[in-house]
């Protein structure tokens, strides 16, 4: 067992190697990233200055006024984003590129191929939302002072855990038909109205907010937001973190056992290396 | 004039193809393509075909466009499952034993290289030599070696996507060796290559990797003098049947040629100076193996 273990984290890391020597090709873009970090964190400061109000702080569940608020559900988006497309934009590139079918002639099986494919977009986009945090903190009073880094941790892990099931649902869509995936464009839609990424949960109709409580969306925001402004310790953060780990254990197996029948599909038909 | 080898016949076939057959479902574009990957699968691509490569021989698939012969090795190189029948590569059956079969696999699609363009040739072929479980040293040292071999040294250290068409092909080739595969099997390996880099490759495959004995090679090619230079036996496929199998010097006696594209024409039936269209088809039942 702790030799295949060995062995998949060996060949994850070799993907996650691949990804970096690529990405250091495009000299420019971490500079340029972390510019568009600074315009973004600027853009919901000035949006925070103009709308913040006593009733508004009130309404928000955590410390730090609208900027931190908006903040942490902008960055999130990202991870939602990446999750949902880094499987299949990483099935999609080796598909086009012509590397599928001598990635599939390895020994290396075909969800390690896709699983390790998505590390590198999870670690970029981990430091990228690492930037705009240090953006806020450094120039726009962002509230550091009272997070609480093994919940900030524990909610990543969670997150990441759960959001991973809907990105290889995503790649098993992709195998299959071949073309844009309109459930990650529904769910992206479903989660910029009640994810509580601009506005919190609360002020939705009761029936919205029944369909927040199905969206592991919202109970990642509301969990990081927790565990990085309310100053509270870990047992504050059970709930989301119970609540994220119930998707992953629902969505995992799920997405995988449909993962391998939209691959055992597409060998059957001859798709899989088709675009 | 290729002897089919006899001495080094290993109890456990390289490659042994039994009663394959593949029908893909018929393509389908618009809204119906949503339909396709549920749809039964009609479209004949190969009707039962049965063969065996012993150890340390060639079989050259020889075939016409849409033959069969690229399904037929992407069924051995685990990329497809047959609708029926049973494919095992050194004793692995491709579906229940992929994993398995890949170990001893190398496989070169003539159509397509794909590499990372922006990656250098080295580093290319050292991503793939480990995920072929090669430690760092060891691919290292096998990436240089077929660097020489194949006159690509000059390709190891720029990207790609600045190579030409001849050296990314000679690198897909390395790729296909580096693991040192004991079975091996080529699309079209010359296809983009030119007249001389195609001989040296013909020569590299025949002097270094066939000669040693321990490699089975299945390779498809269009090029007649390939073909001959290469196989100790030929498989002819028309329309996913296989025709004949045998060596080069059987089927010319058999059908009365001197060439093998005399071979070929008089096999399938088609249109011969000599021969009136389906005089010559030999079923692979009938035929001497």
């Amino acid at each position: 067992m702790s030799r295949t273990l060995r062995r998949i984290s060996r060949e994850v890391w070799l993907f996650f190697w691949r990804d970096l020597l690529i990405a250091r090709t495009y000299r420019t873009a971490f500079l340029l990233e972390s510019v568009e970090a600074l315009f973004g964190a600027a853009m919901l400061y000035y949006v925070a200055k103009f709308v913040d109000s006593p009733l508004l702080e009130r309404t928000l569940p955590q410390a730090g006024g609208y900027f931190a608020f908006s903040l942490v559900g902008f960055i999130f988006l990202d991870y939602l984003n990446v999750s949902l497309d880094s499987f299949d934009r990483s099935l999609q590139e080796a598909r086009d590129s012509g590397t599928l079918e001598h990635l599939l002639v390895t020994q290396t099986s075909l969800p390690v191929l896709v699983a390790g494919s998505a590390i590198y977009p999870f670690a970029i986009t981990t430091v990228r939302i690492a930037i705009y945090i240090v953006w806020g903190v450094l120039l726009f009073h962002f509230p550091l002072h009272s997070a609480n880094w093994l919940g900030v941790f524990a909610m990543l892990a969670a997150t990441l855990l759960a959001f991973c099931g809907l990105g290889i649902l995503s790649a098993s869509y992709l195998l299959l038909f071949k073309r844009g995936n309109p459930a990650k464009w529904f769910l992206l839609g479903i989660s910029s109205v009640t994810g509580g990424m601009l506005f919190p949960v609360s002020i939705l109709p009761d029936w919205l907010q029944f369909v927040a409580r199905l969206n592991p969306v919202s109970y990642a925001l509301d969990g990081m937001r927790t565990a990085l402004l309310a100053g509270t310790g870990f047992s504050a953060l059970l709930d989301p973190l119970a609540a994220l780990l119930g998707f992953a254990v629902v969505l995992l197996p799920c997405s995988v056992f449909i993962f391998a029948w939209a691959l055992r599909r597409t060998k059957m038909n001859g798709t899989l290396t088709h675009s | 004039m290729p002897e089919t080898p006899t001495s080094s016949v290993s109890p456990i076939s390289p490659i042994r193809i039994d009663q394959v057959q593949k029908f893909f479902p018929p393509a389908r574009s618009g809204w119906r393509a949503y339909l396709q990957p549920f749809e039964r699968a009609t479209s004949l691509a190969l009707a039962g075909i049965s063969l065996e490569v012993r150890s340390g021989e060639a079989v050259a698939l020889l075939g016409t466009n849409g033959a069969g012969k690229s399904t037929l090795l992407k069924i051995l190189a685990t990329l497809l499952l047959p609708t029926a029948g049973h494919a095992r590569v050194a004793g692995h059956d491709t579906v229940q034993d992929s994993r398995a079969v890949r170990r001893h696999l190398g496989y070169h699609a003539g159509t397509d290289h794909g590499f990372y363009p922006r990656l250098t040739g080295r580093q290319n072929l050292l991503f793939f030599g480990r995920l072929n479980h090669l430690s760092r040293a060891a691919a290292t040292q096998r990436i240089v070696l077929l660097a020489q071999q194949f006159h690509f040294e000059d390709a190891l250290d720029r990207q790609v996507r600045t190579l030409s068409t001849g050296a990314v092909q000679r690198l897909s080739l390395a790729r296909a060796l580096l693991h040192q595969p004991s079975v091996l099997l080529l699309d079209e390996p010359t296809r983009s290559l030119d007249a001389i880099a195609a001989a040296e490759f013909r020569r590299f495959l025949k002097n270094e990797i066939l000669r040693r004995g321990d490699t089975s090679l299945l390779f498809a090619s269009h090029t007649l003098s390939e073909v001959e230079l290469l196989a100790d036996r030929v498989a002819v496929i028309e329309k996913g049947r296989l025709l004949a199998f045998d060596t080069p010097a059987a089927l010319k006696h058999y059908t009365s040629s001197d060439t093998m594209e005399d071979v070929f024409l008089r096999i399938t039936g088609r249109p011969s100076p000599d021969a009136a269209p389906g005089d010559f088809v030999i079923h692979p039942e009938s035929a001497p193996t």
